[in-house]
């Protein structure tokens, strides 16, 4: 049996530069448990300095990420500065990791970064990039951070509408999610219900985290029908009861146990 | 004539190579109703396939308690992806036959689903008269262990659960008070999940505790 490790030790794993996987899982752990040691917050900063490497060594690239993912769970504004200078690396996975912490962080200084990423529409930042299933920026992560930072102004929803129109049902998804969320509009939430009997599961499930991140309970009766295993519906609901706070919800998850 | 009918879908199900096919022909076995069908169809359960084997899930909660005794034996079985679904029957069929392997799933399973099923059907499995009192403590206990699961959709399930047991007038008072300590705990900000502090609260309000 091996025993958990403490948060001292995971901290001076971290610190340490000998071992990379050891500091894969202490950048990892750090978020995952919410850690509040004094030291946390610094030593992940530090692992993002490797991103400035030429080249990136893979394995310092990968606990830099980690850190990324944990730091936007940690929700300390120390952070924010150091996230927001990620959003215009070269590396397309540190934008997209940057972009849904600082999503999650809701920082509104990183607002105006993430419109201007997405600014060029669906034929620039939306087409895909030759030979690879990637589109030339991290969409995805860029219209949900929009979303979640909640600035409903009329330069953000210019910015988020286009992308209801892409040709990837994903995408649509994600933006219609965002919209939702910054103007409550019953329109977007029709839209991503239309998602739900999408043929492809992987859609369908997409659409209903979606819904469920926005708190919209109009939803509530079609989510609880969507063809979707029962565990994931769980996670969708969670999210709308604690956006909307409706005890109707709670009686559909008990449904669904 | 049953058997014909049960031996051609057993047959069909043996020639199905995709998924559609083997979905049509366990619904179609699912429709025959034949007790005789649930070895066929806890087989079934170890393909590895969610949506054929949520069909043959659904198959033998239709067959109803007969079949229990299938399932427990089913359980030696070392397929992991099938025990999940096996749980999920016998929480569905309510039997108190189910009880071992219940308490076996929540503390040996790795999936949170299994976990959560095995403490959804611990909220209210039908007790044997015979021995109500015994079977009702080991039912509060493993719901007191879920609460301590590190899954919150496994604590969500055990708040489900006690809220129902607590009801019970034959819960025993040092136990019953051991359930009402874990719900508020559950309901305080000592709780990570929101979803959970929201419906401990609920659970505390409708058993007037608050």
């Amino acid at each position: 049996m091996i025993e958990p490790l403490s948060e001292s030790q995971v901290i001076e794993n971290l610190r340490q530069t000998e071992d990379p996987s050891a500091q894969y899982y202490a950048a990892w752990w750090l978020g995952k448990m919410r850690s509040r040691h004094p030291d946390a917050i610094p030593l992940l900063l530090t692992t993002l300095k490797a991103l400035d490497d030429t080249p990136v060594d893979p394995d310092r690239r990968g606990v830099a990420l980690n850190a990324i993912r944990s730091l936007g769970l940690l929700q300390d504004e120390r952070a924010d500065s150091d996230l927001r200078d990620l959003l215009t690396s070269s590396d397309y996975s540190v934008r997209e990791e940057a972009a849904r912490s600082l999503g999650t962080m809701g920082s509104h200084a990183a607002a105006a970064t993430i419109r201007s990423l997405l600014a060029s529409g669906v034929d620039g930042a939306g087409s895909e990039q030759p030979s690879t299933p990637l589109l030339r920026e991290p969409c995805e992560a860029l219209l949900e951070a929009l979303g979640e930072i909640g600035i409903s102004d009329t330069a953000t929803l210019a910015t988020l509408e286009p992308f209801t129109q892409h040709p990837r049902p994903l995408i649509r998804a994600a933006a219609c999610r965002a919209l939702l969320q910054l103007t409550g509009d019953a329109r977007w939430g029709e839209q991503l219900i239309q998602l739900l009997e999408h043929p492809e599961p992987l859609v369908r499930r997409g659409a209903l985290l979606d819904l469920g991140a926005t708190g919209w309970t109009e939803a509530l009766t079609t989510m609880s029908a969507a063809a979707v295993e029962p565990s994931l519906k769980l996670v969708a609901l969670r999210g709308l009861a604690e956006k909307s706070g409706d005890p109707q919800v709670l009686d559909v998850m008990d449904a669904l146990l | 004539m049953t058997s014909s009918a049960l031996g051609d879908a057993i047959r069909d199900l043996d020639r199905a190579s995709s998924t559609s096919e083997l979905v049509q022909a366990t619904r179609t076995l699912c429709a025959l109703k034949d007790p005789e069908a649930a070895e066929t169809l806890v087989k079934v359960l170890g393909f590895n396939n969610p949506a054929v084997a949520a069909v043959a899930t659904q198959g033998l909660i239709q067959l109803g308690r007969d079949i229990v005794p299938t399932l427990l034996v089913s359980m030696d079985a070392r397929n992991y992806g099938a025990r999940a679904w096996v749980v999920k029957a016998l929480a569905a069929l309510r039997d108190p036959r189910g009880l071992d392997l219940l308490e076996h799933a929540l503390m040996a399973d790795i999936a949170p689903s299994v976990r959560r099923s095995a403490t959804r059907g611990l909220a209210d499995l039908e007790l044997d008269p015979v021995i109500k009192d015994q079977q009702l403590h080991r039912c509060m206990q493993g719901l007191l262990k879920s609460g301590q699961d590190d899954e919150w959709v496994v604590r969500y399930a055990a708040v489900f659960g006690l809220e129902q047991r607590l009801r019970s007038p034959h819960v025993g008072s040092s136990i019953a008070d051991q359930a009402v300590l874990m719900l508020r705990t559950l309901a305080s900000e000592a709780e990570d999940a929101r979803v959970v502090r929201l419906r401990a609260a609920l659970a505390l309000q409708r058993l007037h505790l608050e």
